[in-house]
This record gives C-alpha cells, sequence and structure tokens, in this order.
C-alpha cells in the first residue's frame, strides 16, 4: 500500500493561515493504516489547527470529514457540495488523492497535509517498510522475491556492490544490503547459480522515468461506454 | 522551516498567572477503579476543588487523543486520567 507521513504542524499551519474556512479531508484507505491521513488523523488535525488559530486570535473554520477512496471519482459523488462549502482544502490523502481532487473541485485549493513517501508493507504495527518502486518490468523471479530497485540504495540489477558490509549495506548499518538478501534467499530455494547470470541493461522508460503512464483496459472501457450508450 | 515542536514549545511559555486563578481540570476516571475511589472519596466526606469535573469512562481504554484536544478546545487546562 501507499505510505504517507504527516508534514511537520507549522508547514501544514503556514499552509491553512490564510483561508477562513478550511476541510481538514482523510482518506481511510492507505494513508489510514499508516496513521497519517485518515479520519481519525483528520480529526486530530483539526481540532489541532483550530486550538492554532484561537492561540493566534485568527478565525478560521476547520472542519473535518473522511471517505473511502480519495482515488476513483464514485466516493467522492456523495459529499462534493458539501466539499465545495470550503474555501481550502487540506487533503490528507496520498499526492495521487490531492492530484485528483484538484483536477475536480473547481476553483478551490487542495494542499497535501502528508508527503507521501512509498509503496510498502506493515511487518509490524508501527512500522512500514518500502519494498516496491513500482518499476513496470518486475523482475522479482529473477531475484528470489527481493526487488534490487526498492531496496538497493544504487538499484543495482547485478549486486552486491563492494560496499556491502555483513549483510548490511554501505550507506547505513540500519538498512539490510537487498542483495544479501537476495543472495541468502536464493541459496535456500536452491537457485544461487541464478546469481551469476549477468543482467543486461535495463530499460528505465517502463517506470517513471518514461513519463507519465496510464494503463487502459480496452474490455472494461467498451462495457463502460456500452452502458453510457444505453442510459443516454 | 521551523520545526513544529520548537514553534509549538514557544506557545507553551510561562504566562503570569493572575492571583485568585483556578485550573480547570476534567478528570477521566474508569468506572471499576478510580471513579469508584472518587465515590468512596466522596463517602468519606473528603473535598475537592469544584473546579474539577469529573467523566466517568466505561475504561480509560475508551479514552481517544480527540477527547483530551475537545477538552482543551473547550479551555480546560489540564486534563487527569485515572484508570
Ligand atoms: S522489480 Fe519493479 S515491480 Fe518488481 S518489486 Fe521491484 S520495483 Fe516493484
Ligand atoms: S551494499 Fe548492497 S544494498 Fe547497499 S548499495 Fe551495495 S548492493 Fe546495494
Amino acid at each position: 500500500m501507499i505510505i504517507g507521513k504527516q508534514k511537520p504542524f507549522e508547514e501544514i499551519w503556514d499552509m491553512i493561515k490564510n483561508f477562513k474556512k478550511v476541510l481538514v479531508f482523510g482518506c481511510n484507505t492507505c494513508v489510514a493504516i499508516c496513521h497519517a491521513g485518515g479520519g481519525k488523523e483528520a480529526e486530530i488535525l483539526a481540532s489541532m489547527l483550530r486550538m492554532r488559530a484561537s492561540l493566534e486570535g485568527v478565525e478560521i473554520e476547520v472542519k473535518h470529514a473522511a471517505i473511502e477512496r480519495h482515488c476513483e471519482p464514485e466516493f467522492f459523488e456523495p459529499v462534493m457540495d458539501n466539499v465545495r462549502t470550503s474555501d481550502m482544502v487540506l487533503s490528507l490523502a496520498c499526492g495521487v488523492g490531492v492530484n485528483f481532487l484538484s483536477e475536480r473541485i473547481g476553483n478551490i485549493p487542495v494542499y497535501p497535509g502528508i508527503n507521501t513517501e512509498f509503496y510498502g508493507a506493515v511487518p509490524k504495527a508501527g512500522i512500514f517498510t518500502e519494498l516496491c518502486a513500482g518499476c513496470g518490468d518486475c523482475i522479482l523471479h529473477l531475484t528470489g522475491g527481493i526487488c534490487p530497485i526498492a531496496r538497493c540504495a544504487k538499484s543495482l540489477m547485478n549486486g552486491p556492490c563492494g560496499g556491502t558490509n555483513n549483510g548490511k549495506c554501505e550507506i547505513s548499518q540500519d538498512v539490510d544490503c537487498a542483495w544479501y538478501l537476495i543472495l541468502e534467499r536464493m541459496k535456500k530455494l536452491g537457485i544461487l547459480e541464478k546469481m551469476f547470470e549477468i543482467q543486461p541493461l535495463r530499460d528505465w522508460s517502463t517506470g517513471m522515468y518514461g513519463g507519465p503512464r496510464r494503463i487502459i483496459l480496452d474490455h472494461i472501457e467498451e462495457v463502460e461506454a456500452q452502458e453510457e450508450r444505453k442510459g443516454s | 522551516m521551523v520545526k513544529a515542536e520548537e514553534k509549538v514549545l514557544s506557545v507553551e511559555e510561562p504566562r503570569e498567572i493572575s492571583s485568585g486563578w483556578e485550573p480547570n481540570i476534567l478528570a477521566f476516571a474508569c468506572h471499576y477503579c478510580a471513579f469508584a475511589a472518587a465515590d468512596l472519596a466522596g463517602v468519606m466526606r473528603l473535598s475537592y476543588p469544584p473546579t474539577v469535573k469529573v467523566i466517568r469512562l466505561p475504561c480509560t481504554g475508551k479514552l481517544d487523543y480527540i477527547h483530551i484536544l475537545h477538552a482543551f478546545e473547550r479551555g480546560v487546562d489540564g486534563a487527569f486520567v485515572a484508570g
């Protein structure tokens, strides 16, 4: 899922302090799981902003709300009229949600209340780790299920580098060397010889370096179009 | 960028306290222990300042951040959680 982290309070305050009616708008999916931007966090942040406003002696109406997802239009439909009564939305959704709402809301600014960090897992409550970088051409079958693109500091395709140090990466003793993990995993799977196959130069354009990506499922698009034709 | 904590701390700078000021304290008490103790205190005719208000909870595990924040928003000076 997408992992995010709330922005420093002062940065958020600077974003909202010149508005009169602010909606702190949470998203109850990924960012709620990482305690950054769900309905609960929206409620807490709204309360803290109201207190800040009263300490500063400025009048700002700060409300909060949350919907299940900020990345699909149907979740917005029932609430959009209410959302438009604010003169600024502080979105606690990931960057996708902020973009998506910005395109739909009209002349109301939508600002980010969280920093969207990475695609990650939750190995333990309160711990979130980056495991995939969405490269668009997965090679996990070649690396024992451990991603060198997201988890090796240099995204090496033929690792490890000379900096590997007793299982740790040279950037920090707190970071596992991804290629050490790959090697250990391949040993366990009995496919260590695959490690020695040289991976060719990679085409990075399948990832974000190739520009914004879009996937269109023709069969689903066609069904939608048919439904629309029936309806009209 | 100024860190949130720094700015919040400066907001918390001690201010002059006018004479006769009494803090408004909200006590969140668990029904099964602290609230029962408060009851007992009553039975024993022990008194506490009228600026302390007690809210009974089924369990202090019910208490959420937002309840404390709401209390501060409405002007209490301190929250006391007992359970
Ligand atoms: S190889 Fe690409 S798609 Fe596969 S886990 Fe790594 S970044 Fe994600
Ligand atoms: S030490 Fe390991 S994880 Fe770190 S950069 Fe080198 S190969 Fe990648």
